[in-house]
């Protein structure tokens, strides 16, 4: 009678990882398969890119063609944060040659979760060649003493 | 592979013209300097496209009709690759090939593929650098006469590698052009100073003025193809372009 061979913690393990990044892969293009405007709302989305640092989370938003002053950074829980910012003018689809969907936007608008715990009463902004970044410390633990 | 991707000639093709490359990629650096330079350039028209099975279910419509997403665009000197969508990662390479073997029959006198290389802090930097990589000692010497400077240690990942690399092998004078970019937003500045690089090397000399006249509503329209983009790019692994290379003499 063939045995089964008992799987060890390690291979658990891997099988757990080979999983997660299946998971995370699949969420990312289903993520990307909608569109990056909303009729309803009137609003589009910003590209944007979060890159976390061993100090310190950063976001950066790429808002083209919006006013400075418009820009609203909002944290909305402990590790989310909604940006708004509005365009200079409208925007409307015709502008781009498409006359198959009607509808004209006004604001960049997306939430961005921070993947790490950060002290969101810290946030920094600035805007700079139509590039938002916002700096988020993280927040930390207690130090282990070395023996 | 590269027999399943078929280049379509619906004009005759000059010989011995210039080739060059506008395909996505970082900042869409490439691909913007393409479109400035189709609108810029006199008596330029789309001379052939691609057909192939192992890019996606997908055309594009201009006015109306139907347009393979990867099109050459040429004049009497000048034949241009370029692609309005993100190139899948696992096609690149028969793709590239095709496009290489077709200009080889065209007898290109030089490929020169159009990109651009990241930088962090990218909004901070005044004046952006144009970098090169060539496929041979003369061509290196050539570009140092002009003086561009030479990428000289580091990795590269795309369609420009797999050119440099071919055209390497077959002895082909290949350049690729790097200006310093943003990685995942599109970068109309780049493609102007790619552009000027170009100006230098091949006399290929555009207004650059609109381009960044223009730039935050390009930036706009570019944020789907973006997009569609940073995907393709992750999935090549793309930032090991930043990593140090372990030098092996």
């Amino acid at each position: 009678m063939a045995t089964k061979r008992k799987r060890s913690f390690f291979d658990i393990i891997d099988e757990y990882f080979e999983n997660l990044e299946e998971w995370a892969e699949e969420l990312g293009e289903r993520l990307l398969e909608r569109p990056s405007w909303n009729q309803k709302t009137c609003t589009i989305e910003p590209l944007r890119d979060i890159m976390v640092t061993p100090t310190e989370v950063i976001v950066t938003v790429d808002l083209p063609y919006t006013e400075e002053s418009t820009i609203k950074v909002k944290p909305l829980d402990k590790n989310t944060i909604e940006i708004t910012a509005k365009l200079k003018r409208k925007i409307r689809f015709d502008d781009f040659g498409i006359t198959h969907y009607k509808g004209e936007f006004q604001t960049f608008h997306c939430n961005t979760r921070i993947p790490v715990s950060v002290e969101m009463d810290k946030m920094e902004v600035r805007f700079k060649k139509g590039i938002l970044e916002v700096r988020l410390p993280r927040k930390h633990g207690y130090p282990i003493p070395i023996e | 592979m590269s027999g399943e991707v078929k280049i379509i000639e619906k004009k005759e093709i000059p010989l011995g013209a210039v080739m060059l490359f506008g395909f996505p990629d970082v900042g869409l650096v490439g691909v913007i300097a393409a479109s400035h330079l189709i609108s810029e350039l006199e008596n330029i028209e789309e001379v052939a496209y691609m057909d192939s099975k192992l890019l996606p279910p997908l055309i594009v419509l201009h006015e109306g009709l139907p347009h393979s997403p990867i099109r050459i665009f040429g004049n009497h000197n000048i034949l241009l690759a370029v692609s309005e969508t993100a190139i899948p990662a696992d096609v690149i390479y028969p793709i590239m090939d095709a496009l290489i073997d077709w200009g080889r029959s065209k007898k290109v006198k030089m490929m020169i593929s159009l990109s651009g290389i990241p930088i962090q802090d990218r909004q901070d930097l005044k004046e952006l650098k144009v970098f090169a990589a060539a496929s041979s000692q003369e061509m290196l010497k050539m570009l140092q006469e002009k003086e561009i400077e030479i990428l000289q240690e580091g990795y590269m990942v795309g369609p420009q590698a797999i050119m440099l690399q071919r055209c390497a092998t077959m002895g082909l004078p290949a350049i690729t052009l790097l200006a310093q970019c943003f990685l995942n937003y599109p970068d109309p500045e780049a493609a102007a100073e790619v552009l000027k690089g170009l100006a230098s090397i091949t006399g290929i000399k555009v207004d650059v003025s609109k381009l960044l006249e223009k730039g935050e509503e390009i930036r706009l329209r570019a944020r789907d193809v973006m997009r569609r983009t940073q995907q393709e790019m992750s999935k090549m692994k793309k930032t090991q372009e930043y990593d140090i290379p372990l030098y092996i003499s």
